[in-house]
């Protein structure tokens, strides 16, 4: 009788072992089939949606998470994400040279490299980063955060993704207000135009090794910190071929990724695709969402956008047409299925319920402060500071610091409501 | 003392353990439950800064029974979370 019990657990078990091992092969067939038909389509798309998986599959398996990055720094006194983060600029500062050499040789000129995010500098940068500093804390995750934990099936991102909606129409409601009063009178600074690549290329360097030595200062100004890298195992050497590709697909979809090789990786990522079209960024298209729910669903919509289009960057976009037209759904797209995808072959997707029911409010409303920082900075941590910088545009590092008092604040705010 | 943080949002499945250690009384021990693997890098240090070691061991699918119990090395944070490492090579997740 025992015996009978343990084999059909034994059977109950190993039928949902290959109902898991089903999924993920039609997970990566979907995904596959999906490449085929965009290929068919238009070469642009099938390279749009590649480019969105593997930022999928990097931030998941690196769980690289900005609001973690500046967060911690006030909640844990922990700065190791800031770090790897600076590491990743410093890479993507490198590779984004290169590629703006090519197209504007005499910076000094004043002429700005296509695409590059360089956008007037000024207080919408300043509110806009204080608010999705402050909202990225309060959501649990910045907007790409948000996005690959909604692949991972945590179900408050979800809630956070739409405050991010709502915040960015709210933003393309009080653009024009914006743009007249402020926005339109501040000039854009690319640094190279007063230091030539080299000069600026190194200014952003230091300051990014400044970055890196302030942070270990800040770890250790309280006492010496834990280390995480004591003990580490090496695996014993694979003898077939078969044991060696385990090792291998373990390697990317076994044990999660160091944080600094994700940032890496995304930098590397982020090179390849202004090579490609411009720098990373999600909340450009994020907007676009926005508008069409707004507009097409609610008939709620927002007046035409002085001087939004001029700017290179995430830019709040309206009245575009259908959703099929815009590249940026695939990236988009790509990201949230490239991280489910890589969460299932890693074994660590669940659908995640929050036990309390004012997390749902408490990602709400972060997403509505950082759709509407988003918006009005013209990027979020992505295309305003992770692709900015690179860009040798002032405005990065601006945004950058304002997202620090905003986390700060909403560190303060969620050690109040357990 | 145990308590359950699966569902969790950021970063609260470690801010309710630091909570729930100030409450242990004398040698008890705290069992985690959570889902949000990277709590798994920082409870193991918070607890660390606290005096308190840390097991770690699956419980289901994406689920991790953390166990922290008070240590005689309280002195040595470092000490505490040596073999962390190991523990997450051990059950395949990393922070």
């Amino acid at each position: 009788m025992g015996t009978n019990v343990e084999a059909q657990k034994a059977a109950g078990q190993s039928q949902l072992v290959s109902g898991r091992s089903a999924l993920r092969i039609v997970a990566v067939g979907a995904v596959l089939a999906m490449l085929a038909i965009l290929a068919a389509v238009d070469s642009r798309l099938a390279i749009m949606w590649l480019f969105g998986l593997a930022f999928g599959v990097i931030l998941q398996r690196s769980r690289l998470c900005f609001a973690s990055g500046f967060r911690d720094i006030f909640l844990m006194n922990d700065a190791g994400t800031m770090r790897a983060i600076a590491i990743g600029i410093g890479i993507a500062t490198l590779g984004f040279w290169l590629v703006m050499q090519t197209m504007v040789a005499d910076p000094g000129s004043g002429a700005l490299p296509a695409a590059v995010h360089v956008i007037p500098i000024g207080l919408h940068l300043v509110v806009g980063g204080v608010a999705f500093g402050f909202g990225m804390v309060i959501a649990g995750g910045c907007v790409s955060g948000t996005m690959y934990r909604i692949g991972e099936g945590y179900v408050a991102s979800w809630v956070a993704m739409g405050g991010i909606l709502v915040g960015l129409y709210l933003a393309a409601r009080t653009w024009n207000w914006w743009w007249t009063n402020h926005i339109s009178n501040m000039p854009s600074v690319f640094l190279p135009k007063w230091l030539g690549y080299g000069g600026a290329v190194g200014l952003t360097l230091l300051a990014l090794a400044g970055i890196v030595l302030l942070s270990y200062w800040w770890e250790y100004r309280t006492g010496p910190m834990p280390s995480f890298a004591l003990g580490k195992q090496a695996e014993p050497p694979a003898m077939e071929l078969g044991a060696k590709l385990r090792q291998v697909y373990g390697l990317v979809f076994g044990k999660g990724w160091p944080i600094a090789v994700g940032a890496i990786a995304l930098a590397v990522l982020n090179v390849f695709f202004y090579i490609f079209d411009r720098p990373l960024g999600v909340t450009g298209e994020l907007s676009i969402w926005s508008d069409r729910i707004a507009s097409g669903l609610l008939r709620l919509q927002a007046p035409a956008l002085l001087g939004a289009e001029g700017l290179s960057g995430c830019n709040l976009t309206v009245g575009m047409g259908s959703w099929w037209t815009s590249e940026g759904l695939f990236l988009d797209g790509g990201l949230i299925i490239g991280a489910m995808v890589a969460a299932l072959l890693a074994n660590e997707f669940k659908v995640r319920v929050p036990p309390v029911k004012r997390r749902y409010v408490q990602s709400a409303i972060g997403g509505v402060f950082m759709g509407y920082g988003a918006g009005i900075a013209v990027g979020c941590t992505i295309g305003a500071f992770f692709s900015a910088i690179p860009s040798l545009g002032l405005n990065g590092w601006i945004f950058a610091l304002s997202l620090l008092p905003g986390a700060y604040l909403g560190v303060r705010v969620i050690k109040r409501i357990q | 003392m145990k308590i359950d943080v699966r569902g969790e949002i950021c970063p609260y499945p470690m801010m309710k353990t630091a909570e729930a250690l100030k409450k242990l009384e004398g040698d008890e021990a705290l069992e985690v439950l959570t889902d949000h693997a990277p709590a798994l890098g920082t409870i193991p240090w918070e607890a660390a800064k606290n005096g308190y070691e840390t097991s770690i061991e699956g419980a289901a699918d994406s689920e991790w029974r953390l166990t922290l119990r008070k240590s005689e090395k309280a002195a040595k944070p470092q000490e505490l979370i040596a073999n962390l490492q190991e523990q997450l090579a051990a059950l395949n997740v990393s922070e």
